[in-house]
């Protein structure tokens, strides 16, 4: 039961993972929580479910045309909601409003474009279970944890070891400096909500496949923002521990029989880590961050 | 040339004052309130297609009163909050009686609005017995409802899991903030006690959730062999897959929440052999029923669901109401509704109880999911599950 449980809160926790990086990149460069970045999974999901059943594309093209979409959705914020407030060096309280604007934006367009019904990815992986004596681990569960880690461990290679990663994370470090010594801050926004936007693909198409795809399921991504804030403001790393150990708690909250504590929970915990702990678990204000 | 004036003066003033009155013996307005959008979204949508047909068929035949009823439909979002604010709309732009609420909760909420508006309400599918008479016994006058009550649903389905299944063993897994959950579980528990069986694991979660595995992985211990979730379409679908997933064998048993294409659609496999309660099959021969199915098919291209067939029944009990009472003042139609005897509707016959506002003689229907498809499985009435 603990094992399983911990099973349950890993698989949950990994796609919150997806998310609140995109959250963390963001947040590092731009100095705010893109509160659109729901909108970004619903998008990638909406395109992988339509690449799926309208363009009878096999999944893993599916995947990376959702991917894709909300990819293109990302780059397109930043291009027409982003960049001209950051062109006016606007305040940051801007870009959290503006942020908003978009979600409630995108969520309604899409309510009145699609509908509000649920739609659901055609079986592709079959409601398998592989067992271990008692233990049942989802094959999709499987599938999502590997290639959240292979993406996040691109990512990680990407920012750590090529020019553009430098790039990056000088301009995490101080945008103004880097952008002195010739960093271009649009390449490096375009990037890292490219970076973001196909993080969130990833996410929207695995939630859509292991639940449903409709038009508010970006709402719940919110939760991995609150991941991201526990784990560090800003810091990668930090917003994947912070993911799996949300995930994970909550688990075993709703597994001890308090299910209807989980939010409090998770977002007490929020709250006690702004108090305490402002920066997060591993979030260090003045050093580098992404 | 003053007076000429004046006289034209006055003449306009009693031709705007005519007008006004106009406006009056135009078309009657009934309000309608339901979700277009959110989780509950797809029933919203077919209550608008049964209050449609039921529009165009009364003005087809010469309308109420030799004047046009005009239905206007409000989205409430499935929202507690947004439906207190569309009914106060739907009051405001002079609806003389409302049809809605689907949910028990978003009926509850509208309770006190139409009470102190005076205007009457007939909810389609809230279930709750709180939807007409409060905690303290005290009936609202104004909310009236065309669907059965969750008391006898709940036990119908103990009496179907018990007697008809031979399954004793129940867990619950139920979404606390939903009274239709709340209530129906409290009535099932109950009866299904009183029968003799078990009721060994009770799971709760948040409206909203989609991963209900922790709770599941709870009641895999405890080893039911009934599951009942008195809950909606989506939330169950997403249940019954994450519990064959995690290995469990149980049956699974649901109330009128239940009844969707989007059951069997997200379900899947997992849905296959789900037994649930609903309000009317369309296997049913009943005359009435049989041409309320063809004209929808006619009209929309599809087949009516619980929800298009009992908000369609709402506007019936409202049109027999407002022809009894011979005018379109709200609190005459209140007093007509509450005397609606042995009224013919798709789903039955209706007869008001006045002291509590529901429809006498229910029944509920017992249907299962086989082959993907909601297939009916027989017809319970209250004496038969005494």
């Amino acid at each position: 039961m603990f094992l399983q449980q911990l099973i349950n809160g890993l698989s949950i926790g990994s796609i919150y993972g997806l998310a609140s990086v995109g959250y963390a990149l963001i947040y590092s460069i731009l100095g705010f929580s893109n509160f659109a970045h729901g909108e970004m999974t619903m998008v990638g999901a909406f395109s992988g479910f339509f690449a799926m059943t309208a363009g009878g594309l096999p999944f893993p093209i599916a995947l990376l045309v959702g991917v894709f979409g909300s990819a293109l959705a990302a780059v397109c914020m930043e291009r027409f909601a982003y960049r001209p407030l950051r062109m006016r060096n606007a305040p940051s309280l801007y870009f959290f409003i503006a942020a908003m604007g978009v979600s409630v934006v995108l969520m309604n367009a899409a309510v009145v474009l699609l509908s509000a019904t649920f739609r659901t990815f055609p079986p592709i992986l079959p409601v398998k279970t592989v067992g271990i004596g008692n233990l049942s681990i989802g094959v999709i569960d499987l599938v999502v944890f590997g290639v959240s880690a292979i993406a996040v461990t691109i990512l990680e290679f990407v920012l750590a070891f090529t020019k553009m990663g430098k790039a990056i994370r000088a301009a995490a470090y101080d945008s103004v400096t880097a952008s002195m010594m010739g960093i271009s801050m649009d390449k490096v926004c375009f990037m890292v909500f490219v970076m973001a936007g196909t993080l969130a693909g990833l996410a929207g198409v695995f939630r859509g496949l292991k639940y449903t795809v409709h038009a508010n399921m970006g709402n719940i991504i919110l939760k991995a923002w609150v991941c991201s804030i526990i784990g560090g403001i800003g810091s990668v790393q930090g917003a994947l521990l912070g993911a799996l150990m949300v995930g994970v708690l909550e688990t075993f909250i709703a597994g001890f029989g308090f299910s209807n504590l989980r939010d409090v929970i998770a977002f007490a915990l929020l709250i006690g880590m702004l108090y305490f702990r402002p920066s997060g678990l591993l979030g260090k204000t003045t050093e580098e961050k992404a | 040339m003053a007076r000429g004036l004046s006289m034209a003066l006055l003449v306009c003033m009693v031709l705007t004052l005519v007008a006004g009155c106009g406006g009056s013996k135009g078309d009657i307005i009934i309000g309608h309130f339901t979700p277009m959008s959110g989780d509950t979204a797809a029933w919203g949508q077919m209550e608008i297609k049964g209050v449609q047909l039921a529009e165009a068929e009364i003005n087809a035949a010469g309308g109420l009163l030799g004047r046009k009823v005009k239905i206007i439909t409000y989205d409430d979002r499935g929202d507690k909050v947004e439906a207190v604010n569309v009914v106060k709309k739907l009051i405001s732009e002079k609806a003389v009686a409302i049809v809605g609420e689907q949910t028990s909760s978003a009926s509850m909420a509208a309770g006190p609005i139409v009470a102190a508006a005076k205007v009457p309400a007939v909810a389609t599918t809230s279930t709750n017995p709180r939807v007409t008479v409060g905690d303290d016994g005290k009936l609202n006058p104004y909310y009236f409802r065309v669907c059965f009550i969750d008391p006898f649903q709940g036990r119908a389905l103990a009496f179907y899991s018990m007697k008809k299944l031979n399954k004793s063993k129940a867990a619950i897994l139920y979404d606390i903030g939903e009274d239709y959950a709340v209530g129906l579980t409290e009535a099932f528990k109950q009866n299904f006690t009183e029968m003799g069986g078990k009721v060994v694991a009770i799971e709760t979660f948040k409206g909203g959730e989609e991963d209900f595995r922790a709770q599941l992985t709870r009641i895999k211990q405890a080893n039911p062999e009934v599951i009942f979730m008195p809950i909606y379409y989506k939330e169950a679908a997403l249940a019954m897959k994450q519990a064959r997933e995690l290995g469990i064998t149980a049956v699974f048993l649901g109330g009128d929440g239940f009844e969707s294409p989007t059951l069997t659609e997200m379900g899947g496999p997992a849905a296959e052999g789900c037994i649930f309660a609903s309000h009317y099959s369309s296997e049913d021969t009943a005359p009435l029923l049989r041409k309320f199915i063809d004209n929808f098919k006619k009209k929309f291209n599809e087949d009516p669901d619980n929800n298009s067939a009992l908000a369609y029944d709402a506007v019936l009990v409202i049109a027999d109401a407002i022809k009894r009472a011979g005018k379109d003042d709200p609190q005459a139609i209140r007093d007509a509704i509450e005397s609606t005897k042995s009224l013919q509707v798709v789903t039955g016959v209706i007869t008001i109880d006045k002291a509590t506002h529901n429809p006498l003689d229910k029944t509920v229907v017992i249907d299962i999911v086989k082959n993907g498809k909601i297939t009916f499985l027989e017809r319970l009435d209250l004496s038969q599950v005494k």
